[in-house]
């Protein structure tokens, strides 16, 4: 049987961050797995700019992004296995994969970071009624087809969702030459960033419903039209507010879900929220040595955080590495006021002084503070002039003084906006 | 006259406001100074960044995506797509070499995005 | 039954429905009962239908019976595609590849017989068959003495033999029909004596505790049940493909994408059936076209039943719920039509309904609101511990039910060689077994001297998916060949040399639902997101076509259009 000290499942911007990371922190014998042909996972086909803004301080596309950690993994010599597909983790972290050249293999690693990213929501997910023909695709799959196997799923196109992947892609499908009707959003408000909405949509005059979604597909073979229709405060079709739409493909942006497939198999302890593993301020899951990077725990607004998570679990691995560390999933982080999730959900004073924590809000707020307690003692504040749920916050803790005790994340809105 | 903007610089993406009192520019709602730019930039000659996928020939990839090394006025987008069509680039290609200089006499270069080896 | 007294009855029946009087007319003929007129919707002729299919003497009913939902007949100009020639000669033409078409080819190809069974659509089992809950009901429900309780309890005891020969999955695990209160146990003792009459194999009355215990996810509610313990479960597309794959192993041919527009004769004997490529000639016909069965009969002229749409929509869970429950759960009947409810599918998702409405058109295979409202509260209402989130997909399929709601398996009485197998619904796939072994006494009146081949082999040699191999035996196949060391699709553990075993297998699989049907390639909770457009390209390569003709479904079901403006040409720079 083949060993490694670090096994990375997935090779795109998390797992090599991880990696590269893992390495400069003196691990050797490090061995990525990734499922594609190449290196990069999502970000090869993002061929957009507005990437690596906080980390590069410059606009990257997703692809020159990703070819930065390309780089450096082969100039570091990583070991990479393409084409690999991880069958099975089990608790004693030994991973059973599959390729085309060795066949069966079974690598025991000493320590592994799950990066397997995310995956998109469907179309029954959403609940859409009428047929079942070709011509309903989600973003990500549009994407791929236009931007790396260079074929148009359609000619003219209504979207459903106006998360960012959404708003890009009315963008490009439009430079493509395809018609792009509009783009519908069930929530009252936007659900990507407004700057997204100003250079993608409204810079090529794409309308943007807003309360109003897709109830129905027609067409028996191939997409013939759409039927949509406003929406109530609880989201359900108004009476009367049904407009048929003819198009032939119909894009889905509908939101995203950790893949986790492999994590509970494992039986790694899992979050209801998140829909990822619970894990602590090192990334380690429920199951010691175990780690998780990236949008496999959450999913995440910016590349540059999913980076960042790698970077941190790569500290872990490398802290666990060291002292084969006991399972510190101990003390919680928890949700306060306006705030839907933390990630990670737990913590441990013992290695750090102080930690990362990445939280998404309820509703849109100007001025807005976030304040964390641990009991009755606040350990830090931060302003956010602006902060919206699309957008994660990120935010550093100092962890000396809590005592084993759990911290509570809240934010507070100083003025209406 | 008045033009509403939207900010594109940052994730604040502030409401702006745009007076044009006669030719004198004047812009309200933003809150640092490159809103106030954004605005004007807007107005006179908005500008934008160029990212494509071109045609790739003996790569192990059909498409090479590209990106402008800076911003392009707006108005001159489609041009440069149907120029960039009209092309192929042959791989191996790395990340940052110039596949068409000076596009448009914008002084505006368009770089590969991506490293691409040749099809084994 | 004299005319006067049917016509007593039929002027009742419109009084009883508050239908103008004289709103339909009809003609009795050989206890065949014509109905013609005008009604104000659907669901009040499909009432009338089938109350009219109950007056005394009727064997069965034809309507022609127009409503605001029908739609024009436009006749078929046979001439321009007979004048296309004869494209086939054999003995035995078998119209529709569902599964009784493919049960009856198979059944028939032990005999020294040139068989070629007939499909519209760009594969098999597209119609009624793939959107079948997979359920092999045990027979409690028909009506004793009707053919589907025949063929429904004997088919069922047909299965296990079925699943030996031809390898598909077959979990024989029972089935459930839950009460919440007396009433419902009332018709569940009705249910139960009905049972008992069709000879039904242990079956059983219990109390809710005992319900638990078999099954520990139903509901707390539930106070008893109906208890048959030979309830089966299947995969109606790998039991149809295993059927065909068997029947071309003994040299049955199938010819694809190929409608039927007429059957040729002479005098009183079939000769021959024209499609839209040409004329077949053959000695004998046997329509198993599903839904189209009345279109079919009507070519042969010999129409005596009408096949009216019963849409049931089907809900599918993540297999992480898997292990949660192992057999259907119905509920207590209260009326017409009953519909299904939960169970486990050989594959470990869990599989939801299917409901029941009428529809007008035989190609309606929209979900509604309702549908899905009247499956998941059903389902809800059943079981207890299923998140309603882990829904991973939901369609529709159509039954193809007469208004006796009883199968017709016969010879024509009016064209000789010309079989009817029709009516075939819900429990269709339960009696398939028996039905064939019908459909083979049917065609020994026609071809007395037919005679079994030496060589005739029921067994097929099947393989093993990935997914549920050994690591040892994984590794094997992908010595063997790499491409099974290849995976397409995540969520389902498929790999390469499956997808290319499908596309070159003894029935191809040309387009990616046929691949998704085979492989399970896009069935899993992705919906074929990643793994989509792989297939396509694999689908692309070994047919040797551009991607944008590689279709979802055949014909006008293209998943791409044109190429992007850069990967449409260039000049080298």
């Amino acid at each position: 049987m083949r060993t490694a000290e670090l096994v990375i499942i997935g090779g795109g911007p998390a797992g090599m961050a991880a990696a590269v990371k893992a390495q400069e922190l003196g691990i050797q014998d490090i061995v990525i797995l990734e499922r594609d042909s190449h290196l990069g996972g999502i970000l090869q086909q993002c061929i957009h700019d507005g990437f690596g803004l906080h980390r590069f301080g410059k606009q990257l596309s997703g692809c020159s992004y990703a070819q930065i950690f390309v780089d450096q993994v082969q100039k570091k010599g990583i070991q990479v296995e393409c084409n690999t597909m991880v069958l099975e983790i089990t608790q004693e972290k030994k991973i059973i994969a599959v390729n085309d050249k060795e066949g069966l293999m079974e690598i025991q690693a000493d320590a592994v970071i799950l990066a397997m990213g995310c995956r998109e929501r469907t179309r029954p997910q959403v609940r859409i009624l009428g047929t079942r023909p070709a011509g309903v695709l989600t973003a990500g799959a549009v994407q791929r087809y236009i931007n790396m196997e260079g074929w148009k799923p359609g000619e003219r196109a209504v979207i459903l969702g106006s998360g960012d992947i959404g708003l890009i892609m009315a963008r490009r499908m439009t430079l493509e030459g395809i018609f792009v009707e509009g783009v519908y959003e069930v929530m009252p408000n936007l659900g990507g960033l407004r700057r997204n909405k100003a250079q993608c949509l409204d810079d090529y005059q794409i309308p943007l419903h807003l309360s109003t979604t897709v109830v129905r597909v027609h067409g028996k073979r191939r997409l013939e039209g759409v039927t949509v229709a406003e929406v109530g405060p609880d989201r359900k079709p108004v009476p009367g507010t049904k407009r048929y739409i003819s198009c032939d493909l119909l894009v889905l942006s509908v939101g995203l879900i950790p893949e986790n497939e492999l994590s509970r198999k494992a039986g790694i302890v899992m979050d209801p929220v998140t829909k990822g593993p619970v894990v602590d301020d090192q990334m380690m899951t429920s199951i010691p040595g175990i780690f998780a990077a990236g949008n496999v725990g959450a999913v995440f607004d910016l590349v540059d955080y999913v980076s960042q998570t790698g970077e941190q679990a790569a500290q872990g691995a490398c802290q666990y590495l060291k002292d084969s560390g006991k399972n510190v999933l101990e003390h919680s982080v928890k949700a306060g006021e306006n705030v839907s999730f933390v990630f990670p959900q737990k913590f441990s004073s013992e290695h750090q002084k102080q930690a990362e924590f990445y939280l998404r809000v309820k509703k849109t707020m100007r001025q807005a503070t976030v304040h964390v307690w641990c009991g009755e003692k606040e350990l830090c504040q931060k302003k956010v002039p602006f902060a919206t749920p699309p957008e994660m916050v990120a935010v550093k803790v100092p962890l000396a003084g809590t005592e084993n005790h759990s911290i509570t994340i809240e934010v507070e809105q100083e003025v209406k906006g | 006259m008045q033009k509403e903007y939207i900010c594109i610089h940052c994730p604040l993406s502030c409401d702006l406001t745009l007076t044009d009192d006669n030719g004198i520019l004047s812009v309200t709602g933003n809150t640092c100074k490159r809103g106030e730019d954004y605005a004007k930039n807007e107005y006179r000659n908005p500008l934008r960044m160029l990212t494509t996928t071109l045609r790739l020939e003996q790569g192990d990839s059909k498409l090479l995506p590209v990106i402008s090394s800076d911003m392009i006025p707006k108005e001159k987008l489609g041009e440069c797509l149907d120029l960039l069509y009209s092309i192929s680039v042959t791989a191996p290609v790395t990340s940052g070499d110039v596949v068409y200089k000076n596009i448009l006499n914008t002084g505006v270069d368009i770089l590969a995005a991506k490293t691409v080896v040749m099809q084994p | 039954m004299e005319n006067r007294e049917v016509g007593c009855q039929i002027k009742e029946l419109e009084k009883e429905l508050g239908i103008a009087e004289g709103s339909v007319s009809f003609e009795m003929k050989d206890e065949i009962l014509y109905l013609e007129g005008n009604l104000d919707g659907l669901q009040i002729m499909v009432d009338f239908c089938h109350k009219a299919a109950k007056i005394p003497g009727v064997k069965n009913l034809v309507s022609h019976i127009r409503t605001p939902e029908s739609k024009p007949v436009v006749p078929v100009d046979l001439e321009p595609y007979q004048k296309k020639g004869v494209l086939d000669s054999v003995d035995v033409a078998i119209i529709g590849a569902g599964v009784t078409g493919c049960a009856a080819a198979r059944t028939l190809s032990k005999y020294d017989k040139k068989i070629l069974v007939l499909e519209k659509e760009s594969d098999i089992c597209e119609g009624t068959t793939k959107a079948n809950n997979g359920m092999v009901h045990s027979g409690y429900d028909s009506k004793p003495g009707s053919l589907k309780a025949l063929c429904n309890v004997e088919g069922n005891a047909m299965y296990s033999q079925w699943a030996e020969e031809l390898g598909f999955h077959f979990n024989r695990t029972g089935s459930f029909v839950c009460g919440f209160n007396e009433e419902d146990m009332k018709a569940i003792q009705g249910l139960y004596e009905n049972g008992v009459k069709n000879k039904v194999p242990g079956i059983k009355v219990i109390d809710g505790t005992r319900a638990r215990e078999i099954e520990p996810n139903l509901s707390d509610q539930i106070i008893g049940a109906l208890w048959t313990p030979s309830a089966g479960y299947v995969e109606p597309y790998e039991v149809t493909l295993a059927l065909a794959e068997n029947a071309v192993d003994n040299g049955v041919r199938f010819l694809l994408n190929t409608p039927v527009l007429g059957i040729l004769r002479e005098g009183d004997q079939v000769t021959g059936v024209v499609t839209d490529k040409g004329v077949i000639q053959t000695k004998a016909v046997i329509n198993a076209a599903g839904l189209y069965a009345d279109d079919i009969a009507r070519m042969a002229g010999d129409e005596f039943y009408t096949i009216h749409p019963r849409r049931g929509t089907l809900v599918i869970f993540d297999k992480e719920n898997r292990g949660k429950l192992h057999t259907f759960a119905g509920k207590a009947p209260g009326n017409y039509t009953k519909g299904g409810g939960p169970q486990e599918t050989p594959e470990g998702t869990l599989l939801w309904g299917p409901s029941a409405k009428e529809v007008a058109d035989k190609e309606d295979m929209g979900v509604d609101q309702d549908d899905l409202d009247f499956v998941i509260e059903k389902g809800l209402e059943l079981t207890k511990n299923i998140s309603q989130d882990t829904l991973i997909t939901y369609f529709s399929g159509n039954r193809a039910a007469t208004f006796q709601e009883d199968f017709v398996i016969e010879n024509s009485k009016k064209l000789h060689g010309f079989m009817h197998v029709a009516g075939i619904q819900s429990p269709g796939l339960a009696s398939a077994p028996a039905i064939a072994k019908r459909v083979e006494k049917l065609f020994l009146e026609l071809m007395p001297k037919a005679s079994v081949k030496a060589d005739f082999d029921p067994i097929r040699a099947g393989r093993k998916p990935f997914r549920e191999c050994s690591n040892e035996m994984r590794q094997k196949m992908i010595q063997e060949n790499p491409a099974y060391g290849r995976i397409i699709c995540r969520c389902e553990t498929v790999t390469e040399g499956e997808i290319l075993d499908a596309i070159h297998g003894k029935i191809p699989a040309h387009t990616v639902d046929a691949v998704k049907r085979r492989t399970r390639a896009g069935m899993g909770r992705c919906q074929g997101g990643f793994c989509g457009g792989k297939v396509v390209d694999i689908l692309a390569r070994e047919l040797k076509i551009p991607p944008n003709q590689v279709t979802l479904k055949g014909n006008g079901s293209e998943i791409l259009k044109n190429p992007t403006r850069q990967s449409q040409g260039g000049e080298q720079e």
